[in-house]
């Protein structure tokens, strides 16, 4: 799952989640998830202020964008001193699993 | 050794020497003290400031708020509340003296106040508002630091960079205190209540915190989240241990940790965008 501005969404993308009005949950519902973006779609979220949905996979690669690899190490790097540590070996499994489901749907995988 | 300790601590309690929070935020408080002042009255203190007032409008107009419109002072102190404002006025102000020194801190900082507060709101803790100030004031001692003690702030960065220490560790090697400590005896000598100075001062040895335990808990929580996420900059790259009495006292559990984890990824796509935002204006 990717989160994006609705400015970098393009049409044939697929929502991972429910979209709001206000960007906020308890705003009212305006578009459901697993729906298929269109350029019409994003024509009417925008002129109801949508700021950003979530899209399934990870479609938009940025320049400067850190591959899963890196991203891998770098979250490796911090927990270096700690990592024995109880506690924080949660810690680092919660945020091992969270990278693993932002990349999601990379290399053809678009099942959610 | 002592000498440089005493010596900061003469620094910082000389008031003259050291950022000073505006008068705006004084008449605030005085006015929020008295049960007789209106909300008009107090956005009337607020208005005065103009830079303060877009502040404000900005962030109750932000995301993260998610109202829909907010145009006037007054309806932003009605809509937030009285304290949010407050607060609001005290972050900016924090985030002026902050945000000419260094912007990775500044976003760690911010990083660590949205952390606070999704943490305390999932643990349906009161005064959420607080906890996310005094998290977003808690490494002010660093600024200080670097303020005052510039030559040693280059040998405590040289440390934590050529032996891996932690810029604590460094801090006390150094100057014989820490930027806790520092930020503890700022925030005393700013008359802050001590449910933001406690956190400041304790939020690396959470056990000192005698009065205000379940709010230093979440900011030395929020701190360690943040810095497992990489977000901003807070001197070093390394991850604390989390501290049991934290978790103990706010009875954490793996559920809890990896939603708000989601929760606080989440948000900082829009922390990162807010801050670019604020940083440009």
């Amino acid at each position: 799952m990717q989160k994006l501005p609705l400015m970098q969404a393009k049409a044939g993308m697929v929502l991972a989640r429910d979209v709001f009005r206000g960007n906020s949950p308890t705003g009212m519902p305006i578009c459901g998830k697993d729906t298929l973006l269109t350029d019409a779609l994003i024509a009417r979220l925008e002129n109801m202020d949508v700021q950003s949905v979530s899209v399934q996979g990870h479609p938009v690669w940025e320049e400067g964008e850190l591959s899963y690899d890196d991203l891998q190490r770098e979250l490796d790097r911090r927990f270096e001193k700690t990592i024995q540590d109880p506690l924080n070996a949660i810690l680092y499994d919660i945020h091992k699993a969270h990278l693993i489901k932002s990349m999601e749907g990379e290399g053809g995988r678009q099942e959610e | 050794m002592d000498d440089k300790r005493s010596e900061l601590k003469k620094i910082i309690m000389d008031t003259k020497t050291l950022p000073t929070l505006p008068g705006v935020i004084n008449k605030l408080n005085s006015l929020s003290d008295n049960d007789k002042a209106s909300v008009q009255e107090m956005a009337k203190v607020v208005t005065s400031d103009q830079v303060l007032s877009a502040r404000i409008l900005r962030l109750a107009n932000s995301p993260s708020y998610g109202f829909y419109r907010v145009s006037t002072i007054s309806n932003a102190m009605i809509l937030l509340g009285v304290n949010v404002v407050k607060s609001l006025a005290l972050s900016s102000s924090i985030f002026e003296i902050m945000e000419k020194n260094s912007v990775g801190l500044w976003e760690h900082s911010l990083g660590v106040g949205v952390a606070a507060n999704l943490l305390a709101r999932r643990l349906k803790l009161p005064e959420c508002e607080e906890i996310a100030t005094a998290a977003l004031l808690h490494d002010i001692g660093k600024v200080i630091v670097s303020i005052k003690c510039n030559e040693a702030e280059k040998e405590i960065l040289k440390l934590v960079r050529d032996r891996g220490f932690y810029i604590r560790e460094a801090e006390r090697e150094v100057l014989d205190t820490d930027h806790a400590e520092v930020g503890g005896w700022l925030a005393k000598s700013w008359f802050l209540p001590d449910k933001l100075s406690e956190p400041v001062a304790f939020h690396h040895d959470v056990v000192k915190s005698e009065n205000h335990r379940i709010k230093t808990s979440v900011v030395h929580i929020a701190d360690v989240l943040i810095k497992a996420s990489g977000f901003g900059n807070s001197g070093d790259c390394h991850v604390p241990k989390i501290q049991q009495v934290a978790w103990d006292t706010l009875k954490l559990n793996e559920q809890v940790l990896s939603d708000v984890v989601d929760e606080i990824e989440d948000k900082l796509v829009e922390v990162k965008n807010f801050s670019l935002e604020m940083i440009g204006s």
